[in-house]
């Protein structure tokens, strides 16, 4: 389906604009999104965990509260990067806008550290208890704090591959994927087969669940909006963007089904580990191709 | 007061006089523009024309710039300006991003957004923007559309059915029109672009700051 007819009769073509502002949000904010799925999806998964194989995941309290402090640091630390006046950070929570999905995930991520931290502690200190009820509460942030980026796509007029239906729920697979392929592999021998085979199981669907939304898109998306058609032409054909999107796509979604699927029937958990590596490799080049090809869209 | 710009491409000649006012005016730098003339050629030779369209911020009265700022550093104003305060500025391109036109841009020299304020400035001291005062064929009109004796609103009534905005399907409701607008010149994606065929391709290369 063309992008939009450029009719013959007119045979229009822009021969003086000024140079298009070109990538805004570069690979930063890939990294952006990538270490918050991390961050968040671990929470979900022990959260999960602590009620279906409590036994197998009690010694991963400390370590899943450490790990999600990092990568949380890193979302942090990548979107501060990417500001033109990092040093006016500040301004945010003094001259907050609260329209903005940036000012709200920015105090939502703020506070998610800071219970974070305690839970870090907590766990440091084996009170097991104290770390369970503030589990709660942290889980719970988790969801919003892991949607804001969708919230802020959608606010980008005239993106319009962005929705904030398709996008939200991209955004929680990513993080039940993220954090179940982290799982998988920070488990180690402290997590039982069959807490592991679990994490296989919500890996694989939700890889499935995002696939499937990701084709969705690509198959009707361009019957909704010329927009979306004109944007989804960057990921078609000879466009730039095609080997990659579809290297993504096999790797966070196909090649990890494939592969989860052999490993309950092998009981591989060699299989399962390369499934998970496959996934979080995967998720930042598909989330990079979905972060970029909207900003490849002239507007003027 | 709802201050407001129409730009009647009837009577645009492309002459860039309005891009340049505004470029010495507003201290734009190099490689970046508040206000740019677009040209689209349309048919084939021999029958074609060339068409000229003068691009600035839409002054939406619902601005997607203005929803995203998380600092606040795009507002309104009172008299329907969506201004920008550089010294809040945090530099996210959250704006940039927003815009359904295009018409926001990082300053090179400050690191902060910017964008066409219709010379807030100047307005305030009672002055026309920049743009208005180099055009040599008041093409470009400027006013408020409250008051109904104003040059503006005298403009659309007189010509109703040919007043357009750029993306209406937006819901950004600007409060920029064009009159004499086609979907060639007002639809970025209704003509082609094709690398290498635009005049002063290298303009858009040139170094912040430039040799001396």
């Amino acid at each position: 389906m063309a992008a939009h007819e450029i009719l013959a009769a007119t045979n229009a073509v822009v021969t003086l604009d000024v140079a298009l502002p070109g990538i805004v949000w570069p690979w930063l904010v890939t990294v952006n999104m990538w270490a918050k799925s991390i961050g968040t999806g671990v929470i979900f998964m022990l959260f999960i965990l602590l009620r279906t194989h409590p036994e197998s995941v009690k010694n991963l309290r400390f370590l899943t509260a450490a790990v999600a402090f990092v990568f949380i640091n890193i979302f942090l630390l990548f979107t501060l990067a990417d500001l033109h006046q990092p040093l006016r950070m500040w301004h945010i929570f003094f001259h907050s806008h609260m329209t903005s999905s940036i000012t709200v995930g920015a105090w939502m991520a703020t506070i998610f550290l800071g219970l974070l931290t305690l839970l870090a502690f907590f766990g440091f200190k084996k009170n097991d208890t104290a770390y369970d009820k503030l589990l709660l509460w942290v889980t719970l942030l988790a969801i919003p704090v892991t949607l804001y980026t969708a919230g802020l796509m959608a606010q980008c007029t005239a993106r319009e591959l962005w929705q904030m239906p398709t996008e939200s729920a991209q955004m929680i697979l990513a993080a039940l994927l993220a954090g179940s392929a982290t799982m998988i592999l920070m488990g180690g021998n402290k997590l039982s087969y069959e807490a592991k085979q679990s994490l296989g199981v919500i890996l694989g669907l939700s890889a499935l669940m995002a696939f499937i939304i990701y084709m969705s898109e690509y198959i009707f998306g361009p019957m909704k909006a010329e927009e979306v058609a004109a944007i989804l032409e960057y990921i078609k054909g000879d466009g730039p963007y095609t080997v990659m999107f579809w290297l993504g796509q096999w790797m966070t979604f196909i090649l990890p089904m494939l592969l989860i699927v052999l490993s309950r029937t092998s009981k591989s958990e060699s299989i399962l580990k390369l499934a998970a590596v496959l996934a979080l490799v995967g998720l930042a080049i598909v989330k990079h191709v979905w972060l970029i090809i909207p900003q490849l869209l002239p507007m003027s | 007061m709802q201050l407001g710009f129409l730009v009647d491409l009837h009577l645009c000649m492309g002459c860039k006089g309005c891009e340049i006012a505004c470029k010495v005016e507003n201290e734009v730098p190099l490689s970046t523009w508040r206000l740019r003339v677009k040209y689209v050629d349309v048919g084939t030779f021999p029958e074609t024309k060339r068409t000229f369209t003068p691009l600035r911020c839409n002054h939406c009265e619902n601005a997607p710039c203005e929803r995203i700022c998380p600092v606040s550093a795009l507002h309104y104003l009172e008299n329907g300006i969506v201004n920008i305060d550089k010294e809040r500025c945090i530099g996210c391109s959250g704006c940039v991003m927003a815009c359904p036109y295009g018409a926001i841009y990082i300053d090179p020299l400050t690191q902060t957004a910017d964008k066409c304020t219709y010379c807030a400035h100047r307005v305030a001291s009672s002055m026309m923007p920049a743009c208005v005062v180099a055009c040599p064929v008041q093409a470009n009109i400027f006013g408020d559309l409250d008051d109904p004796t104003s040059n503006i609103s005298k403009y659309i009534q007189v010509h109703q059915g040919g007043v357009q905005v750029r993306k209406p399907e937006k819901g950004t409701n600007p409060h920029h029109y064009y009159v004499g607008g086609g979907n060639a010149t007002l639809n970025p994606l209704a003509s082609h672009r094709v690398d290498g065929h635009s005049l002063f391709t290298k303009i858009t290369t040139l170094p912040v700051g430039g040799h001396h």
